[in-house]
């Protein structure tokens, strides 16, 4: 321990953990002008820090915080998303615009995220996704490092004890001097997550133990910046080790499946605002390796995939009223898997051409994406989006965007051995948004409400099909048409040394297949698998002094499972509670928290047949400088 | 004002917190009728249902005034599950054995009415089941490199027969069962008075049915793998263990199974996409199929032992109650219906 605290004193910025400040006040302001931001004109729901230190992983806080609904197959097992009604394949995921899905399934597993490795997260809904990259037909995820060369020194350390044998320990230091940043976080987490369950599928309903599903993480990251004369320039690199038994589902009573997932991100960064030009520039070298052994079935498979992902995002500031945007990004990816006849890759190159004007109340957008992959040319990904304020003291906004987007196939779509398809499309989605936004602000109490409608129809969807063969392959075949509302709330609130906060998101998702090539598929004009028709979920967290509660509760509708719409999943709701004390001693701030988490302890499944915990604790205790 | 919103969690978990407790999945539109009485005029679709979930079912169809009754196990047994994945079905005499693939079990039920007479336990991936004798039955596997017999009186595995990988369809002659073991593309044959696995003979790749003929000549079909190899439709004869004749199926991407034979014992049936009747006398595969596909795909094949009629089904997208198509002997519809999820195979009651 006292080792740990030294190594904490060496390395040591910003503070993150310790959940009293805000992320908006953490962004330095010089970077304010550097960072570009989406026109307001696209949604996105920015997390706040508290969800973010809530959360132990990105899974759980946009499970819990967001309206969009991520698969749980359960604790140290996969978690898939499903953003606005797409596949899972069609959310991205960025680390400081690195893009981290999977080359080989076009996927992320957001179990694999903890939250210390970012302090600001981001889903861009949507047409949104459209100014980072394009391929993310139903929204991006966007994780961010900032850094506040203001600050102060910082050493943070936590250790959490949990139900079901969890233990973690995080650490995470930040040290400037001379301009130079340097920040750490380390952390490691294991649980044995033996917790007892209704296994439903057995005579009598037994209470049993959960079977093959302990896990294991570590994980560090290490960021070096040095702040320049408007600007900055830094790296940073990810170094990430998972090692977990998969859980069977319940049917199963026994199981030898485990899974190693190894991950090594880096990337450099360059800032720069230069007289009318802002720019980034960013480079990121990505290796993700995938060992999964299934010792009963005698199957061992390892796969290797790396990735260059390099970007410029530029915008000319003509004059207060018109800015140009220009955004390049060349991607190179690679991977090396049992599933292919020899190693697999492929260049992608897409450049984003727009304008903004900024017209008194009135703003308008228009943008372009021209891609090319393999030397194979898409002038015209578009978007178009404008706002304009409705009220000349109110700050009530109508907002709406359009767009097309493309997704390419993923390297298993195109050559998984059998059944890959080289001849596969691009899918495609249309899409088109409408909405209102509103802000008060009166003395010390912020109001923001948010709701918006949505379409988008995607053509080209690529599904994989039994085929006449003894393999499944894919094809263009599907063809979905997503419809929803989403709507926000948020009540911020400061009473002399009280404050108190609300916020709620509640989606409506009605995703139906349209297209079937058989009279007999009773899929047609159905609502797709795991698509809930409704998410809501509410926070409530106040804090006084140097004590905090927090709360939060979150719904998932019901959600069908078979493709006839014929079986169901009932809906669930959890609510979870913390309350944090901090204790300080001059310049040490002692912080002891306890959670419940599942406090009505529901029994409850997310995806058919996969166990999840009932009620659980998490106790923790944390040191900061 | 804001007093309210302090209440708004509670509000809320009262809202929601006081719903009637279902866990897992749900269905909407199920039969729940009961069977009473089982006749030689039903036929039984076994539907795999979708791995990993406890859904798999058993169909059960009248051939005479075709009533379908689904779920008939569950319904049964007052709700119980049949497990994950149904693989195949055996009936011996007045009892159903269902072999529950990811289950790890065979389920033994009372043939008339499927109430549950036992569980057999113990297995490690079953797949399908040979009477050997009145008190004794194999069942193959598909990791355990091991055949299990099973004690059909108390309802146990007694002891196993070592094998060299995955075994998947097996018969019986003159006291030797004939094993196709998919990994080393054999067929074992085995002893069945001492339990001793005692030769093999080299098949094609992946060997995944096999019936015997009126001659007592051994077909098999092989399908050849991923495209490994062309498929393969193998004449053995089990006298003297010996190749008599090969048909090589000709596009290496066609992958045949579920091969059949029909009541004399002179025609064989099996599925290459569409349908096929091959006469036992025949010199080549047989060009046109006697059920045409026609944008269905078909996964699961039955000849009706009593009228030759072929009962074939289509799984659709694995995710939804598939189709049952009933064709007559000359390859005319019948009748269609709707079965379970991933109807695998048939059972004509005996």
């Amino acid at each position: 321990m006292k080792g740990l605290f030294f190594i904490a004193l060496f390395f040591s910025c910003f503070d993150v953990m310790s959940n009293n400040e805000t992320l908006d006040t953490i962004a330095g302001k010089t970077f304010e002008l550097v960072d570009q931001k989406i026109p307001k004109q696209y949604k996105k729901t920015a997390f706040d820090s508290i969800s973010i230190v809530e959360s132990q992983n990105l899974s759980e806080l946009i499970q819990q915080h967001s309206s969009v609904f991520i698969k749980d197959y359960g604790p140290s097992s996969l978690s898939s998303i499903s953003f606005r009604g797409t596949g899972a394949s069609h959310t991205q995921v960025q680390w400081n615009g690195v893009l981290l899905n999977s080359p080989m399934n076009g996927q992320v597993d957001f179990s694999l995220y903890p939250t210390i490795f970012f302090n600001q997260a981001e889903l861009h809904h949507g047409a949104a996704s459209l100014m980072g990259r394009n391929g993310a037909l139903g929204g991006s995820v966007l994780l961010k490092n900032s850094q506040n060369f203001e600050a102060k020194n910082t050493a943070f350390i936590k250790q959490t004890l949990g139900s079901f044998g969890a233990y973690k320990t995080e650490l995470s230091t930040c040290f400037i001097q001379n301009k130079w940043l340097f920040e750490t976080q380390l952390f490691y987490y294991t649980a044995q997550n033996n917790f007892e369950f209704k296994n439903i599928s057995k005579k009598g309903t037994p209470i049993e133990q959960q079977k093959n599903a302990e896990m294991s993480q570590y994980g560090i990251q290490q960021g070096i910046y040095k702040q320049l004369k408007n600007g900055s320039f830094g790296g940073r690199i990810w170094l990430f080790d998972s090692d977990r038994n998969l859980a069977p589902t319940i049917t199963k009573d026994s199981a030898n499946e485990n899974q190693k997932d190894q991950s090594f991100r880096a990337l450099l960064e360059y800032k720069q605002v230069k007289n009318k030009l802002s720019f980034t520039i960013t480079s990121g070298l990505v290796k993700d390796v995938l060992i999964y052994e299934d010792m009963s079935a005698k199957i061992y498979s390892k796969s290797n995939s790396y990735l260059v992902d390099n970007l410029i995002n530029t915008t000319y500031y003509i004059n207060n009223n018109i800015n140009i945007i220009n955004n390049l990004n060349i991607r190179f990816e690679t991977a090396e898997s049992g599933g292919y006849s020899t190693i697999k890759e492929r260049t992608q190159g897409s450049w984003m051409t727009g304008v903004v004007f900024n017209l008194g109340r009135v703003q308008l957008n228009v943008f372009n994406r021209f891609i090319a992959l393999n030397n194979v040319f898409n002038p015209l990904a578009p978007s178009v989006g404008g706002k304009i304020q409705l009220l000349k003291k109110e700050q009530l906004y109508f907002k709406t965007n359009a767009g097309i987007n493309y997704h390419y196939p993923s390297l298993n779509d195109l050559y998984w051995n059998p059944g890959g398809n080289d001849s596969l499309k691009p899918e495609k989605a249309q899409m088109i948004e409408a909405g209102f936004s509103y802000t008060k602000n009166i003395r010390n109490t912020e109001l923001t409400l948010g709701a918006v409608g949505f379409y988008n129809y995607v053509s080209n969807w690529i599904i994989w099909l039994p085929t006449e063969f003894s393999y499944w392959s894919p094809t263009n075949l599907k063809e979905v048409e997503n419809k929803g509302f989403e709507a926000t709330f948020g009540l911020n609130t400061t009473f002399g040394k009280l404050t108190i906060k609300h916020n709620a998101n509640y989606a409506y998702t009605a995703s139906t297949n349209i297209k079937t090539n058989n009279e007999l598929d009773n899929s047609i004009n159905k609502q797709l698998i795991y698509v809930p028709f409704h998410k809501f979920n509410y926070t409530f967290s106040a804090k006084y002094k140097n004590t905090s509660v927090y709360y939060n509760y979150s719904y998932t509708g019901m959600r069908f499972v078979s493709t006839d719409n014929n079986w169901y999943m009932p809906a669930y709701f959890i609510h979870n509670v913390s309350i944090s004390q901090q204790i300080k001693f001059k310049k040490v701030k002692l912080t002891a928290s306890f959670k419940a988490n599942n406090l009505l302890n529901q029994d409850y499944q997310a995806m058919a047949f996969r166990a999840m915990p009932g009620r659980n604790f998490l106790f923790s205790i944390s040191l900061g400088l | 004002m804001k007093k309210y919103f302090l209440y708004l969690p509670f509000c809320l978990l009262l809202f929601f917190g006081c719903k009637k407790e279902e866990i897992g999945p749900q269905c909407l539109n199920c039969d729940e009728t009961f069977i009473s009485n089982t006749s030689s005029t039903d036929v039984l679709i076994i539907n795999e249902g979708t791995f990993g979930w406890s859904n798999a079912s058993i169909t059960l169809y009248n051939k005479s005034n075709n009533n379908v009754n689904q779920n008939v196990f569950k319904n049964a047994n007052n709700g119980t599950d049949l497990g994950d994945v149904a693989q195949s079905f055996l009936q011996i005499n007045d009892k159903g054995y269902i072999v529950v693939n990811n289950s790890n079990k065979v389920e033994v039920v009372n043939i008339s009415d499927f109430t549950s007479l036992a569980t057999i336990t113990g297995f490690n991936s079953p797949r399908y089941m040979l009477k050997i004798n009145n008190s004794k039955a194999y069942v193959t596997d598909l990791y355990s490199n091991s055949i299990q017999i099973v004690n059909l009186n108390s309802n146990t595995i007694s002891g196993n027969i070592a094998v060299p990988g995955w075994t998947e369809q097996l018969l019986l002659h003159n006291d030797t069962a004939y094993v196709c073991d998919m990994n080393n593309n054999n067929i074992l044959i085995i002893n069945t008075l001492t339990d001793v696995l005692v030769d093999s003979i080299k098949v094609g790749i992946s060997p995944n049915s096999l019936v015997l003929d009126k001659n007592n000549q051994l077909w098999v079909l092989c399908s050849g793998g991923f495209n490994e190899e062309n498929a393969r439709l193998m004449q053995i004869n089990p006298a003297d263990r010996s190749l008599v004749q090969t048909f090589t199926f000709s596009n290496i991407n066609h992958s045949p199974g579920s091969l059949n034979i029909n009541r004399n014992k002179d025609n064989l049936y099996f599925i290459n996409n569409s349908v096929y009747q091959m006469s036992i006398t025949g010199n080549s595969l047989p060009s046109t199929p006697i059920v045409t596909n026609s944008g269905n795909l078909f996964y699961g094949l039955g000849i009706d032992p009593t009228n030759n009629d072929i009962y074939v089904a289509d799984a659709i997208d694995y995710v939804q109650n598939g189709r049952v198509f009933r064709y007559s002997a000359s390859g005319s519809l019948v009748h269609q219906f709707t079965a379970g999820i991933i109807p695998g195979s048939f059972w004509f009651i005996e």
